[in-house]
């Protein structure tokens, strides 16, 4: 290995959400000189508002960094960023697979959460070098001490020399910087070797087409090089490789051991999947590098445009947001309520939150958008198989021999007085324990499996709501499992509204029909005539509630010559109409679609 | 000399009442004694000084309107010397509508001798019901019977035109009980009745005994059937239905109201006042403390010029009030345009469902659509 791969640090932040994760990556960029700290955009790693505003990080980013060590020595650093929330597991494991160490924040206030155990984990499979810091030693609530005990009994690893930080405050920043270079090894790789790349991230840039994120593990790349992707086996000529640091750096080549991206004229993300391998096509390395996987939609739903918005608007900007998101998928479907629109896939519903905010907000779009489903498997009489992900699409119970519906294994942390009000909304939604872990003295985390349709629902509300914030949550797929669902219809007036359609479990169909007759009476308007309510399995009525047709709406009082109270009152009530939509002779309210998905603290 | 036939309405507020009834939300203080009367008189006359002043040249005034608070409460030297201001300061037609609205039990032979002195020729009574136990209940002051010896005290002082104000839909009230209010007020044969039906209004005591629970409203089913009932009986004994809430024997309709839902000029002075005048809307400061003494020319606190597109909507959604609706070859002249080509859908929408028609010329509600009114209004601004 020579001297300048032997300065290379590769690592990432893991952290839960809100511990300070990208805090601290401002401050280590600020330390090592890159950008001073006027130039910084507060969280300089986390680039969409949207990321900001929330802070969480949706997209990598990957900055290289020059530190110089107390020993005398310039470093190499680079810097790669995780996302961090359950949807994004597979696109964590990548770039932890770009790294060789990873910097794990624990907050001082808060202690080790269900979230950093997942994405440590998911560090100490990648063979990482885990170095604590523990975070927010500023607060007053900060128990540094008690921080510590937990990462070594929850985690198993030493952490008694943990640096003690505040990155918000700048404190103790340099000794993490040391860390880095004493703790976490060198890349090793031979740039004399057979190329082999990692792709880790990758997004769209309208010039340059394709950039990938990507880790050299052997060999090396520069311009003109003919590329191969191993799993997607398609071939590219390559024709920019550079760092960033911050910005795009266009360099000669990228060796064994190195961060940097690539360009090579790819026309979709999805071309450039996360976790394929690079090789060169006239001379590929034989194996490719370990844990590609095709990320598959777990969560569907359909997204309308709202009255007045225009379809191809709709359009646009789904493809705008896939072609950045290999994860998204959308194709066009038709509500016989709705009109036309699409049915898109997500990781996850915050992923779908995520989208469906950015439709909103970056390109100011009005939608509507129907109940969140997962994917049920249904066997067919004849033995045949239909995936569904759109409960209007279930065919007809004659035909069907039973349906299978995804099952998840869900680990929940928690501090120990919430198990009992934890234990029994997760048996509200079907969870079977597996078992219950003790992993401090005060902190537990309950090990369940359960349907995904409950936990997309609204379980991680209800699990917040009862946690006063304090309870976190991690889940991923396990198996199909055949199951009791039926389909849930709403009929407004006697006519099926299908957006409202849902499937779920027969157990469960009386409440969650009874639940959406009520919302949607508090929140249909009065009409000229009764407006029925039923939820109905089939041709059977499961629930019914009745908005009464209104008979007054008329203020007789003329309130001398104040033409402007009575018509700002007009114009109120004006403004309420315009949120309507018809359907047949009823008019809905667009909030009503997502106001029957809202977690109900009182039910 | 005038110069101009343009015509004015003048309202002027008397914010004084003996007690606030519970129901109201009226700008109106109870316990106003005699030396805070003679201040606000004396800054609602510099108001009328200034406001005449502007306008004298440009307008006749033809009707006059005082109202409340109780404005008969206000001893009649004052009311003499407003009205006399405005005299002075205005051209006010001989034929001129001058109404003052009362309240049983504060009315005087003396009183109105010198209402009618003054030229006060039409008397305005707020019954509101004749049933001892409602009106208590409401707050007010008097009895059923103080409204029948009011009314014909003034009938024998020799007013001409009397209007009688009532209330339905009050809770508590059963359907009989209207009908035996309404019933009474006929028999007395006033010109004109009034007939509203209870609004809760936030932040008054009535508002908060609903939310208390103490009283449940009245529902809507019964305050259509009461409102009906009273068309059909009003109608019968000769009243002619002209506004949502006003009825009237023949050539008794309120001339002074009728303007507000007619996009006619009027001029409103005193407490929160609102005015209408030259195509621009504007109302007076409504705190009580703020207005007096202040420079006439700083009192109106809001003002709004009115677009096209806020007099044809105002146009329509006042105008509907009046029973003959709005007349089609009046607004195409008004606003060169069609009002169909303006509101073609909802038009077409409303007809269909029989919430308006079109008779003689004249887009008007149905009864249904009265009921309605609201709701179909609020498709036209």
């Amino acid at each position: 290995m020579n001297s300048y791969q032997q300065n290379i640090r590769n690592f990432c932040i893991i952290a839960h959400i809100d511990h300070g994760k990208s805090t601290l990556a401002d401050r280590i960029i600020e330390n090592t000189g890159l950008v001073s700290h006027r130039e910084m955009k507060e969280q300089f790693l986390d680039n969409m508002d949207l990321e900001r505003e929330r802070g969480i990080t949706i997209k990598l980013q990957t900055t290289r960094l020059a530190y110089k060590a107390k020993n005398g020595n310039e470093y190499i650093f680079n810097l790669i960023d995780t996302p961090g929330h359950v949807d994004f597991t597979y696109e964590v494991s990548r770039s932890l697979a770009a790294c060789e160490g990873a910097v794990l924040i624990v907050d001082a206030t808060q202690g080790v959460e269900a979230q950093t155990l997942a994405n440590v984990y998911l560090a100490l499979d990648e063979d990482l070098e885990i170095l604590p810091v523990i975070n927010k030693i500023d607060l007053a609530s900060a128990r540094p001490e008690e921080a510590k005990m937990e990462i070594e009994d929850i985690i198993g690893i030493d952490a008694h020399d943990a640096p003690l930080i505040s990155a918000k405050e700048g404190i103790g920043i340099e000794d993490v910087l040391e860390a880095i270079v004493e703790k976490i090894p060198a890349p090793k790789g031979d740039a004399d070797g057979k190329l082999k790349a990692l792709i880790f991230d990758s997004y769209y840039d309208n010039y340059r087409g394709v950039v990938i994120y990507s880790r050299i593990f052997n060999g090396k790349i520069k311009i003109g090089d003919m590329i191969r992707l191993m799993n997607t086996k398609k071939k590219y000529e390559v024709t920019e490789v550079g760092v960033y640091s911050p910005g795009p750096m266009p360099v000669s080549e990228l060796k064994a051991g190195e961060v940097g991206y690539i360009c090579a004229s790819i026309k979709h993300v999805a071309d450039a999947r996360v976790g394929d391998t690079i090789t060169m096509d006239d001379d590929p390395t034989e194996q490719s590098l370990p844990g590609y996987k095709k990320v598959q939609p777990m969560v569907y739903c359909g997204i309308y445009p709202a009255d007045g918005e225009k379809y191809e608007n709709v359009k646009d900007a789904l493809e705008k947001l896939q072609v950045n998101d290999a994860a998204f998928l959308f194709e066009p479907e038709t509500s016989i309520a709705l009109g036309f629109g699409f049915r898109c896939g997500f990781l996850g519903l915050l992923h779908m939150e995520i989208i469906v905010e950015r439709l909103e907000r970056e390109f100011d779009l009005g939608i509507i958008t129907t109940s969140p489903s997962v994917i049920y498997k249904v066997i067919m009489n004849d033995g045949s198989e239909e995936l569904i992900q759109n409960p209007s699409n279930l065919p007809s119970l004659i035909e069907i021999s039973h349906i299978e519906e995804p099952i998840v294994k869900a680990d929940i942390m928690i501090p120990k007085e919430y198990v009992g009000s934890i234990m029994e909304i997760c048996q509200e939604r079907r969870g079977k324990m597996i078992h219950m872990e003790y992993l401090t003295e005060t902190r537990v985390v309950l090990h369940y499996e359960m349907p995904l349709n409950e936990v997309i629902y609204d379980f991680f509300d209800a699990l917040k709501s009862k946690t006063r914030g304090y309870g976190s949550l991690d889940y991923e797929f396990i198996r199909y499992e055949k199951s009791n669902l039926v389909k849930l219809d709403i009929l407004l007036n006697k006519e099926l509204v299908d957006a409202f359609s849902m499937i779920v479990h027969e157990s469960k169909a009386y409440n969650r029909g009874r639940f959406v007759c009520e919302k949607l009476k508090e929140i249909i308007p009065m009409h000229q005539f009764e407006v029925p309510i039923q939820a109905s399995i089939g041709q059977k009525v499961i629930a019914r509630e009745t908005v009464k047709a209104y008979r007054k709406d008329v203020i007789s009082k003329c309130y001398g010559g104040d033409i402007s109270r009575k018509k700002k009152l007009l114009e109120k009530q004006k403004e309420g109409k315009k949120r309507m939509r018809q359907f047949g002779s009823v008019e809905v309210p667009q909030e009503a679609f997502t106001a029957v998905l809202k977690y109900d603290d009182n039910k | 000399m005038m110069t101009t036939n343009k015509v004015l309405g003048l309202y002027l507020h008397i914010p004084f009442c003996v007690q606030k009834c519970k129901y109201c939300d009226f700008l109106s203080y109870p316990g106003m004694d005699h030396e805070k009367q003679v201040s606000y008189a004396n800054d609602l006359i510099n108001e009328i000084e200034y406001y005449g002043e502007l306008y004298h040249n440009k307008y006749y005034v033809d009707t006059i309107f005082i109202g409340g608070g109780t404005p008969s409460l206000m001893e009649e030297a004052l009311t003499d010397k407003i009205i006399s201001a405005v005299r002075a300061n205005f051209l006010v037609e001989e034929e001129a509508e001058v109404t003052i609205e009362s309240n049983p039990k504060t009315l005087t032979r003396d009183k109105l001798a010198a209402y009618l002195e003054a030229g006060i020729n039409r008397l305005s009574i707020g019954a509101q019901s004749l049933d001892d136990r409602l009106l208590k209940f409401m707050g007010r002051i008097h009895k059923a019977g103080d409204v029948i010896d009011t009314y014909r005290l003034a009938r024998e002082c020799g007013f001409q035109n009397i209007n009688l104000d009532l209330m339905f839909a009050i809770p508590g009230q059963t359907m009989e009980l209207w009908q035996s209010s309404l019933e009474q007020v006929i028999e007395l044969g006033p010109e004109h009745v009034s007939f509203y039906s209870l609004q809760l209004e936030e932040g008054t005591p009535f508002f908060q005994m609903f939310k208390e629970g103490i009283f449940t409203e009245i529902s809507d089913e019964l305050d259509r059937q009461m409102y009906h009932w009273a068309l059909k009986k009003l109608g019968n004994r000769g009243y002619t239905h002209y506004e949502i809430s006003n009825a009237a024997r023949e050539g008794f309709a309120c001339r002074h109201n009728l303007k507000y839902w007619s996009m006619d000029d009027y001029l409103g002075l005193g407490l929160g006042a609102h005015s209408f005048i030259d195509g621009c809307r504007f109302s007076n400061e409504t705190d009580i403390n703020a207005y007096i003494g202040a420079d006439p020319n700083r009192i109106a606190v809001w003002s709004h010029h009115n677009t096209e597109k806020d007099n044809i909507s105002e146009y329509i959604f006042t105008g509907m009030r009046k029973m003959q609706g709005i007349s089609l070859c009046n607004f195409q002249n008004r606003f060169g345009k069609e009002l169909q080509e303006i509101y073609p859908e909802e038009t077409q929408r409303f007809l269909k469902e029989s919430l308006i028609k079109i008779e003689e010329g004249h887009l008007r509600f149905t009864l249904k659509g009265i009921d309605l009114s609201n709701h179909v209004l609020s498709d036209f601004v």
